[in-house]
């Protein structure tokens, strides 16, 4: 099983990310990537229309991050036969269609990689230690969870 | 690493907020055997800061591994409180 896991502030290459993810790897017949990206507008909580992002901000607890995403991607392996699995979240100041987060998922069959692949991105968003702020109008707040992210979690132990 | 004497205490996300009165180490002391003492410890320096740490979602983690409040500690851990998160 090849793993890499990367927290870094500077953006990604998609294509770059993908060769690193089968390099070496002479049976994979599928490979699935996921690429977050920063949306302009936002729905919170209280507000009935969207609010339009300047900045987007991530931190996260250097050395735990790794740490669980490693944990979250051997879980995977052992749900699905997967070979290869790249993760890559940007951390600091990020704007509008930026890029946040990559997921790579690279199998002998496309099956594995397309669950192993959601599975991993689902797991990213309720358990990796990082943070969101938003920037409105100048002004700064922390991102609540979304329950629609939990609730989607918890059906993978349904 | 953090010396024998003082636990390093690490707030993260919107817990930072609430926290930035409060010093990074605390010293050892007999009344502080558990993650909980720590949370009464930050509770009488900045009650708000104690009533965030005790939302039943805040998870703590002693060196990097995620533990109950009961944890038992003796100095040097690194403590850190984590709010829900929201990355991805």
């Amino acid at each position: 099983m090849k793993i890499k896991v990367k927290i870094q502030t500077e953006s990604f290459n998609i294509e770059q990310e993908t060769n690193v993810l089968t390099s070496g790897l002479r049976n994979i017949g599928s490979v699935v990537t996921f690429t977050g990206l920063v949306r302009e507008s936002e729905h919170f909580s209280a507000d009935k229309n969207p609010k339009i992002i300047s900045n987007l901000v991530l931190e996260h607890y250097a050395g735990m991050t790794e740490k669980l995403i490693y944990e979250m991607v051997e879980e995977a392996s052992k749900r699905w036969d997967i070979n290869s699995v790249s993760v890559v979240h940007r951390i600091g100041s990020l704007k509008p269609t930026d890029r946040i987060v990559f997921v790579g998922v690279a199998s002998s069959h496309r099956l594995e990689s397309f669950r192993a692949a959601e599975y991993i991105v689902d797991y990213l968003k309720v358990h990796a230690t990082l943070w969101k702020k938003v920037v409105v109008n100048g002004i700064d707040e922390w991102v609540e969870p979304k329950h629609l992210d939990r609730s989607k979690f918890n059906k993978w132990s349904d | 690493m953090t010396p024998k004497n003082y636990f390093k205490i690490l707030f993260f996300g919107r817990l930072r907020d609430f926290s930035e009165n409060i010093k990074n180490e605390i010293p050892v002391s007999d009344e502080i055997k558990c993650v909980e003492d720590v949370i009464l410890y930050l509770d009488t320096l900045n009650p708000h800061l104690g009533k965030e740490l005790r939302k039943p979602f805040t998870l703590v983690s002693v060196n990097k591994n995620l533990v109950k409040t009961d944890f038992p500690i003796v100095g040097g851990e690194e403590v850190a409180f984590l709010p829900p998160v929201t990355g991805g």
